[in-house]
């Protein structure tokens, strides 16, 4: 029976202190979100403006119009890329889905042997590179210097091409079995968190194993197999390298080779490939919004859940067919191409079969080489090149994520809520877009034809990574622990520099591991924002594909493969087990 | 001009009020404990205090400085404030070890190595954690934490020292025995504390002066006694132990006594009581009736001769080991009585409660 004690009404004026406002912590929160918001929207505008620009037929004068658009769903070429490009990402996206799901489940819910030996080999794809992968199923499985219709020759007799990737087809292979670790990481996750006594609730009601895996733990984790599909969808749709190297010579375009024919070349026309970029960019940013907004939000199992131990289903006699099927699934990712790359790169010249007496170290030296006269240029300078924007983009780029993941967590307001909109919005449009645009932007200023404009590229596309692993440990931390530093007389500052950043260490590393292995293998915006002298190691690889030979390319493409192989054994005892599944 | 003055201060979250124009003066050395329950306004108070929250309006002033003043464009940061406080989480760096903890605010205002290693091991043995100095603070119970939190806000001898419900987290044991250690170390140091719970209990054991708070707004400020026993709105005198409330109507005033009726509904007639309270309030005027469960004796015949005799019957009793809680429907009224002496009660056996006039208290809306 209290009675209320009415709170009385205040009429609150608006805080006028304009003053106190310039704080260590305002004035560089405001840089930092200003710069992240420009760096952003600015390519975005610019792609939109260039993509209603349309050049006249002597390629000087611009008018304003449509016809690009128009040369896009109505031009035969481009058309018939669109085309490709959807029946290449939902290929893809299928069979990607299918292994990665039925490999999740062998590992985390089944007594199949091996699995913890075998995981760390499903998520190896992950970290290379698609379009290396390319190269390799390209001298494994092309018809003429196939080296598996070669040996299906000597060995069974059989005279045809057994297989051929040259098609879309073999893009849908190669796409499938390198994304399929996108889903992987989705539904392991899901798996593993879930509460097992969801599971044991059905089997007392008397549903039996195989229908609760049917009923209960499948639905359960659909929210994760389809945030992972849409994942691989959109990421197969901005594939630039694996359909330049398997179709796109054999007449088989797609969107983004189309692409890099207008941003590059003897026909270049920025505009037309403005348009052709927003084609994809609207496509790909619907579906990353749908992940978001709607399918990531209904996940069933959540971060902050318990550690359970999920039950595992004994497979009886099974166990040894999901175990050949893991096996299998890690030969054609991982060791069937990097062993068959390695024998090509040791070959002058690649025949299609492995000759042992010819076995040589010399193209690693006309790739590798720098100070050597005779080394290929291209090749020498992607190495460098790529080792400095890897280090220098992962730094700048992990620089920026602290300050947004704070900005994000730890204030309020517009700015909070702009700047998680702003790191979204990257992974929404794949690399080559997000090029496109920023070639657009920049090509008049000095930056154009520097390493400063892929610095800016990489960075803009690909912060918003770095920015999960930091937000993910952010939001485990107590903001108390920071307002303890700032009660005991520590600046903004300080404070950032002796608590937080201490503290948000482990992720702030594992980030920035992972930024540099996506820079040390980038393709897609290295290909659009490059010029002489500032190749990457990506870039290297094509030219060596498209000029030089096969055994080249190989040597490098092993270099890289190298290179990325020991970042991901560092990541891995950096960041531990569980850190990708999250 | 006393130590912390607080002036008219206003913040809303949003369209929420959270603290509507608070008033507040705090001497130095005084320990000062804002109760309420949550979402009164009391943490967002303290905040402003620290720093942490922006006021919409109003004045802070700490040793006669502003610290906050809205209307004079005036904000220091929480660093600028030189104050310590004790977070409910404890927020002792994992990172660092006991040692580290506590001489990080020494170390920022840049004191010589041996100051440091001195006034840090004070600090500590002060707190009873000396022979943990080099553990790390993932390494500590609950308990231990506490005490980190506690050495690290006092041992660069900040003005004021804020407390966020620093013993929410605890089990009730070590609570009771925490509290007893904070009150001690308080005595000691003599430090000025602003201290924030929504537990009663530990609030008047502790403080010298209480502030109960409610709906963003100072319900009384006054010492624990007067707190308990003249609480001035049936909001104080619920929420401070508990309370039974009655509605009724105000007869007269006869000196200290005050006469008083409690309509019990459905055609009976109202029972007459004699209480205090109320004094300034006009015949005829609603009141309500605050009598604390231990005050009232429970009779199981009538009494030959008693003052405020009510009649009723046993609904429900409940045995809490020193005492019987027994719920007695009177009227459309449940009363609580507590009672040390163990009869059996049936529920449904008709009882006889009375109290003295001094126990009963009028309070007016």
């Amino acid at each position: 029976m209290a009675t209320d004690t009415a709170a009385p009404q205040i009429d609150v004026a608006p805080p006028r202190g304009w003053r106190t406002w310039f704080t260590q912590e305002n004035i560089i929160t405001t840089i930092v979100g200003l710069i992240v918001a420009v760096a952003v929207i600015v390519p975005l505008i610019a792609l939109v403006i260039n993509s209603f620009l349309v050049l006249d037929d002597l390629g000087f004068d611009t008018e304003w119009g449509l016809q690009n658009y128009r040369e896009v769903f109505q031009g035969r070429v481009i058309r018939k890329a669109l085309i490709n490009t959807a029946i290449i990402s939902t290929g893809c996206t299928i069979l990607a889905t299918l292994l990665g799901v039925s490999l999740a489940w062998i590992n985390a819910r089944t007594n199949c042997p091996f699995r913890e030996k075998l995981e760390p080999f499903n998520l190896i794809p992950f970290f290379l590179s698609p379009f290396v992968g390319a190269i390799a199923w390209h001298n494994l499985a092309s018809p003429k210097v196939g080296l598996l219709n070669n040996m299906a020759k000597s060995i069974f007799g059989i005279s045809f091409p057994l297989f051929n990737v040259n098609n879309l087809w073999g893009v849908i292979w190669v796409t499938g079995i390198f994304f399929a670790p996108l889903v992987y990481l989705f539904v392991v996750g899901s798996l593993r968190r879930m509460d097992p006594s969801l599971e044991d609730s059905a089997r007392t009601t008397g549903a039996g194993l195989f229908r609760t895996t049917m009923t209960i733990t499948l639905p359960l984790v659909t929210p994760a197999i389809l945030s992972g599909a849409i994942i691989v969808f959109v990421t197969t749709a901005g594939e630039f390298g694996v359909p330049f190297k398997l179709s796109a010579p054999f007449g088989w375009e797609t969107l983004t080779t189309q692409i890099f024919t207008k941003a590059v070349g003897d026909d270049a026309n920025h505009y037309l490939g403005a348009a052709m970029s927003m084609v994809v960019g609207v496509v790909t940013a619907f579906f990353i919004w749908v992940q978001h907004r709607i399918i990531a939000p209904r996940s069933y199992t959540t971060v902050t859940g318990k550690g359970f131990r999920p039950n595992l289903i004994d497979l009886g006699g099974w166990k040894w067919l999901a175990f050949t099927y893991n096996m299998l699934y890690v030969c054609v990712a991982v060791f069937l191409p990097i062993i068959c790359l390695f024998f090509v790169s040791l070959h002058k010249i690649w025949s299609g079969r492995i000759i042992w007496s010819e076995l040589t170290f010399w193209n690693y030296q006309k790739v590798l080489f720098f100070w050597w006269p005779e080394s290929i240029q291209a090749a020498t300078n992607g190495i460098i090149n790529s080792f400095i924007l890897a280090f220098g983009g992962a730094s700048i780029a992990m620089v920026v994520a602290i300050i947004v993941s704070y900005m994000i967590h730890r204030t309020k307001g517009f700015g909070a809520r702009l700047l998680d909109f702003l790191s979204v919005i990257p992974i929404g449009f794949p690399g080559i877009v997000l090029a496109m645009g920023v070639l657009v932007t920049y090509i008049r200023t000095p930056i154009y034809a520097t390493l400063w404009i892929l610095l800016l590229g990489y960075i803009t596309r690909f912060f918003p990574y770095g920015q999960r692993n930091i937000s993910s440990i952010m939001m485990a931390v107590s903001e108390e622990l920071d307002q303890s530093s700032r009660m005991a007389g520590a600046s903004w500052l300080t404070t950032l520099r002796r608590i937080t950043i201490p503290l948000l260490k482990p992720g702030i590393f594992a980030g920035w591991i992972l930024l540099f292995v996506i820079f040390l293998r980038e393709l897609s915006i290295s290909i659009i924002l490059y010029s002489a002298g500032t190749e990457t190691l990506s870039v290297g690889v094509y030219y060596l594909s498209n000029f030089e030979n096969e055994p080249m390319t190989s040597a490098l493409s092993i270099a890289q493969t190298v290179a990325l192989l020991i970042c991901i054994v560092i990541f891995r005892k950096v960041a531990g087990k569980e850190a990708l599944t999250a | 001009m006393s130590f912390v003055e607080i002036k008219k201060l206003v913040k809303s979250f949003g369209p929420e009020v959270a603290v509507a124009g608070i008033d507040l003066s705090v001497e130095q050395g005084e320990f000062v404990t804002l109760l309420g329950p949550s979402g009164c306004g009391k943490t967002t108070t303290l905040r402003c205090i620290a720093g942490l929250e922006h006021p919409d309006s109003g004045d802070i002033q700490i040793e006669g400085d502003y610290v906050t003043s809205v209307s004079n464009e005036v904000f220091l940061t929480p660093e600028e404030r030189n104050l310590g406080m004790v977070f409910q989480s404890y927020a002792v760096w994992p990172h660092m070890t006991v040692f580290d903890n506590v001489a990080y605010g020494l170390r920022i205002r840049r004191e010589t190595r041996a100051a440091i290693k001195e006034k840090t091991t004070k600090a500590l043995d002060l707190v009873g954690l000396g022979h943990l100095a080099e553990r790390y603070a993932t390494k500590l119970s609950g308990g231990q934490r506490q005490r980190v939190a506690l050495a690290r806000a006092i041992v660069y001898n900040p003005k004021v020292v804020l407390f966020d419900e620093p013993l929410s987290n605890l089990d009730a044991k070590l609570r009771e025995h925490m509290r007893i250690e904070l009150t001690r170390l308080q005595h000691d140091v003599g430090i000025t504390s602003i201290y924030v719970t929504h537990d009663q209990t530990e609030a008047l054991v502790m403080s010298d002066r209480v502030v109960v708070m409610d709906k963003g707004v100072i319900q009384q400020i006054g010492d624990p006694e007067s707190i308990y026993a003249e609480p001035t709105n049936a909001f104080v005198a619920n929420f401070i132990g508990v309370a039974n409330l009655m509605e009724g109507k105000l007869l007269g005033h006869d000196g200290e006594l005050t006469d008083l009726e409690i309509p019990l509904g459905d055609g009976r007639a109202p029972i007459r009581l004699r209480a205090t309270g109320a004094e300034g309030a006009p015949v005829g005027a609603k009141i309500i009736l605050s009598i604390r469960p231990e005050d009232i004796l429970l009779h199981l015949e009538k009494p030959a001769e008693a003052m405020n005799l009510i009649e009723g019957e046993v609904i429900d009793t409940v045995y809490l080991g020193n005492f019987l809680d027994c719920q007695v429907q009177v009227g459309p009224h449940e009363v609580g009585v507590q009672i040390d002496h163990f009869e059996e009660l049936d529920t449904g056996q008709k009882v006889y409660l009375s109290f003295t006039p001094d126990h009963g208290l009028c309070l007016t809306e």
